[in-house]
């Protein structure tokens, strides 16, 4: 993969730590000269000085033909302008753009840029969705809420606990994806048991969110 | 009812071109994020001043943006200056948007938009050209 990383200081130090040392092809532009020199000295990547917004900073630090172009200047609309010339002008692939504004989430996506990261936006959703059920089921959306990621720790008093899969009868539009049984990740199959303490990471869609987890809270009432 | 003149940035330019619409008649609507910018307007200037971020969307919907028939954009900042003019095209959809950069390179992405960009670095070319032929005087 060939990734940009368009200004930033330790968000940019932190995603360059995350992908030097594997095969991916890193880019890395800065405005500022002492921050080129710092990330230079931390993390041991080129850093072209220059303003990523600008044709000829992309043009000189090679930027074409990028997998991911990842802008994260403290200012959002030079993280828009840089995320669109890239898209346009250097055929990026995917971009990724930083904003402070929550608001801007929305509408810089509106304008064309693949996918916008805010903090407090984020921070908002994920409020939004833990406070949403009890604190035993954790949610995550993915893919601009088209897809439900449910975390669900598993109590005694489930009807599912202690069962094997195949007993359970999984509802078919949802799909557990692993078990997390401390220390150990269990791909499941038919026959693995659910045992108590577990956390189930389950896929579905947003509409059958409230069914999955109604199934899985349904109570012994034999006992 | 699409009848507002906004214009974005009360620099040297934005004032001017505020103080002649005005002249002209009509309501006329300087936004700046700075106060003390509206002192370059005239003492006579019949329109609106409003102390606002326009790059914070809600601030400009209080304006009127929604409303406007035409956006003037000259701030000083040319990202400030793309995003706006992309957002009264695309979202908001001005009938006459008109835009200064001062990185000609800026020109490649409001291709095929309905916007209509100012470069003072061309036109300062341009008229140095001229002035050497001895075209003008």
């Amino acid at each position: 993969m060939k990734i940009v990383i368009a200004g930033g200081n330790s968000e940019a130090e932190f995603i360059i730590k995350m992908f030097s040392g594997k095969d991916d092809e890193l880019i890395v532009i800065n405005p500022s000269k002492e921050m080129a020199e710092t990330i230079l000295k931390r993390c041991q990547v080129k850093v072209y000085v220059g303003s990523p917004w600008r044709k000829f900073a992309l043009e000189e630090s090679n930027a074409y033909d990028a997998d991911a172009f990842i802008s994260l200047c403290p200012s959002d609309t030079d993280n828009y302008a840089s995320c669109l010339l890239a898209k346009k002008c250097f055929n990026a692939k995917k971009c990724v753009c930083l904003v402070n504004n929550p608001k801007n989430v929305d509408i810089y996506k509106k304008l064309g840029i693949d996918s916008v990261i805010s903090s407090s936006y984020l921070l908002g959703q994920s409020v939004k969705s833990e406070s949403s059920v009890e604190n035993i089921m954790k949610t995550l959306s993915l893919e601009n809420d088209k897809i439900v990621m449910i975390e669900a720790l598993i109590l005694s008093r489930y009807k599912i606990a202690n069962k094997t899969l195949k007993e359970v009868g999984f509802p078919s539009f949802a799909s557990i994806c692993c078990i997390y049984r401390t220390p150990e990740v269990i791909i499941p199959k038919g026959d693995t048991v659910i045992k108590p303490k577990d956390k189930l990471l389950i896929v579905c869609a947003p509409n059958d969110q409230k069914k999955v987890m109604a199934f899985l809270k349904g109570e012994n009432n034999d006992q | 009812m699409r009848n507002k003149n906004i214009i974005i940035g009360c620099g040297r330019l934005g004032a001017s071109i505020a103080n002649y619409e005005a002249s002209l008649g009509g309501d006329v609507i300087v936004i700046d994020s700075n106060g003390e910018s509206f002192d370059r307007l005239d003492e006579l200037f019949s329109g609106y001043t409003i102390v606002a971020d326009a790059t914070d969307v809600d601030e400009l919907e209080e304006v009127g943006i929604a409303n406007a028939k035409q956006v003037v954009i000259t701030t000083g900042d040319d990202n400030v200056n793309l995003f706006l003019a992309h957002l009264c095209a695309k979202v908001y959809e001005v009938p006459y948007i008109y835009v200064r950069f001062d990185d000609p390179d800026k020109g490649l992405l409001i291709q095929g938009m309905n916007i209509k960009a100012i470069y003072p670095f061309q036109l300062s070319k341009d008229r140095f050209n001229l002035l050497r032929m001895g075209v003008d005087k």
